[in-house]
């Protein structure tokens, strides 16, 4: 028996499979920029919430008669802010959907977040710690294992705990200010009430110092 | 891109590819790979062999559809071999005055075919299992089809009657599947099984490569790849029926699966040496898609392990949100390979008229049939790492 192999066959199919592949492809794409854009404007909705408690603040000056409502206010842009965060990670780190961008304008609003916090601290008082991660995700092996070690110790201690992380490498102007500030020249670097502690700790060792900096 | 997605994408594509290969053949083919070809006067004779171990519960009913069969009967010839039987076989197979029947110590399956076949004095042979039935019209489907004098074996369209037991209407669906591809296989000269239940072959083929190995697992499918590799035909009918008795337990069912998984993949290993052009799409293609898709299978339960194992910590405060985010392109390429999955699947089961299948089952099928593959597949490895002995 003369036996053929079927060449425009295995080509069409082939064709065929790209040209679904591509869709796919595709029709994911839109998907992933539709959920990039979603997150930019949800971020712009929390930045104009921080505004509004920035602007009561200054109007107020020293006055502490609206602390609940700071607090409440803050409570409710933490809870924005680190969804973002968890968002952001997801698509970079399980989809491998990067946007500097998005990045940049999410650090500004940590860092607002971050500002109007230490102020609000310092009004109205409070056992809330504020937690910054600083990270790489190019120069740097352990700061992936950090952030999760980091979360352990938010779950693990019954403190509250207020959490914000940069990355250091993506040129943020805002993220290179905060780096100066606390002196930061290693990747994983963490500031806790604004000290500074370099390197890699687990999530014991920052129990360990959470309780300290809350006892001190 | 990492290794993970790259992987990833690779499986997926291939997947399409495979099936985009079996839909197109079917377009080439829609509107004659239902007909038989054109019948003859030709009448050969016929000799079904039928081995039977400990098979009392259905032997009687197999060999009354095998009488029962459209086929002069002074053409037709039946030889039961009992292979050492415990039961009654061979007590209900000397009941019937027009067939042979024998008896012979207990050698297994291949070695009761080949006592068969060597005693067979028709042009034309069939070997048979004990609790498979033939409809009226299988023989005068499967003939014409020996008109062809490279056709060495033809396979009928062996199905499952139609029950309420839930894991019985699910193999019922894969048989139609299974005979679907066989059918659109048989269009690129790549039919890779002789099935057990029912397959004729021209009688001198054996003179020519050999009997029936004895010492396989799957042995009806040795005989095909045998077949294949001296460069003859195996045609497959979709309209001769045969029905057949799949098992009715789970347990039952994966000792079967990691039987047809082992003996299938060691079959493969000693034919790898058809992968050349000479063999066509057979040597090019199926074979080597064979591998392919025992590789692509275990790449893919590694991918699944490795997905769930590195799920984020963070992932649990944003399970709502990561679902959203994780229809990403990955997932639309995945719901492709599953739409035309399904695509396959349906044309399958509607290129059988007669063969009503509920919804339900359909969607059970879809839906656990992945898991049955999970089960069995990795017990075959299992079990040939562990290089754990094997009986029919």
């Amino acid at each position: 028996m003369e036996r053929k192999i079927s060449f425009p066959l295995y080509a069409t199919a082939f064709i065929i499979s790209l040209i679904i592949f591509l869709a796919g492809v595709f029709v994911g794409t839109l998907l992933d920029s539709a959920s990039i854009s979603d997150i930019s404007e949800e971020i712009s909705d929390v930045s104009q919430q921080v505004s509004s408690v920035q602007l009561l603040l200054l109007m107020e000056g020293n006055s502490s008669t609206f602390c609940p409502v700071y607090f409440s206010e803050l409570s409710s842009i933490d809870e924005d802010v680190q969804n973002f965060g968890y968002r952001l990670s997801y698509l970079e780190e399980e989809k491998g959907v990067q946007d500097i961008d998005l990045k940049m304008q999410y650090f500004v609003l940590e860092a607002e977040s971050y500002l109007l916090s230490e102020k609000v601290k310092k009004l109205c008082g409070g056992q809330s710690i504020l937690l910054i991660h600083f990270y790489s995700n190019t120069k740097c092996d352990d700061c992936q294992q950090q952030g999760i070690e980091i979360l352990r110790a938010r779950d693990e201690s019954n403190i509250s705990m207020r959490l914000f992380s940069f990355d250091g490498e993506i040129g943020s102007p805002v993220a290179k200010a905060f780096m100066d500030r606390y002196n930061i020249t290693t990747y994983p670097s963490i500031v806790i009430n604004g000290k500074t502690y370099a390197g890699y700790h687990t999530a014991d060792e920052l129990k360990a110092i959470i309780s300290g900096a809350n006892d001190s | 891109m990492d290794l993970v997605m790259l992987l990833n994408y690779l499986i997926a594509f291939f997947s399409l590819f495979v099936v985009n290969v079996f839909i197109l053949l079917y377009i080439k083919h829609k509107d004659t790979y239902l007909k038989p070809p054109q019948k003859t006067d030709w009448e050969p004779t016929v000799s079904v062999v039928i081995p039977a171990h400990n098979e009392g519960k259905y032997l009687e009913q197999c060999i009354e559809t095998v009488l029962a069969v459209d086929y002069p009967k002074e053409k037709l010839e039946i030889i039961v071999v009992d292979d050492g039987s415990t039961d009654n076989t061979y007590e209900i197979a000397k009941g019937f005055k027009e067939i042979q029947a024998f008896k012979t110590k207990n050698k297994g399956k291949g070695a009761a075919i080949n006592f068969g076949l060597k005693k067979a004095k028709g042009e034309l042979v069939a070997t048979m299992d004990a609790d498979s039935f033939l409809t009226k019209n299988t023989l005068r489907e499967l003939i014409p089809y020996f008109e062809d004098q490279k056709v060495m074996a033809v396979t009928p369209a062996v199905k499952v009657k139609a029950s309420n037991s839930w894991i019985k209407e699910l193999q019922r669906i894969e048989y139609l599947m299974i005979l679907f591809s066989r059918k659109l296989l048989s269009f690129i000269d790549s039919v890779p099984v002789t099935p057990g239940p029912f397959s004729m072959f021209r009688t001198k083929v054996f003179d020519e490569i050999g009997y029936f190995d004895e010492h396989n697992l799957v042995e009806d499918q040795e005989i095909a790849l045998r077949i294949q590799s001296h460069h003859y035909k195996i045609r497959s009918s979709m309209t001769a029926d045969v029905y057949t008795e799949p098992p009715d337990n789970l347990r039952d069912l994966l000792k079967q699966r990691v039987r047809w998984q082992r003996g299938g993949f060691r079959n493969y290993w000693r034919y790898k040496s058809l992968i050349k052009p000479e063999y066509g799409d057979f040597g090019m293609y199926f074979v080597p898609l064979n591998f392919a898709t025992i590789t692509a299978f275990f790449l893919l339960l590694g991918l699944m392990a490795h997905s769930v194992i590195s799920t984020p910590y963070y992932t649990q405060y944003i399970w709502f949100d990561a679902f959203g985010m994780s229809l990403g392109f990955f997932t639309f390429i995945g719901m492709f390979v599953i739409a035309t999955s399904i695509l396959f699947l349906w044309l399958s089961v509607k290129s059988f008229k007669g063969e009503q299948v509920k919804l339900r089952y359909l969607l059970s099928f879809i839906v656990f049939y992945w898991y049955l593959m999970i089960g069995y597949n990795s017990l075959f490895i299992l079990k040939e790492l562990r290089r754990e002995s094997c009986t029919w």
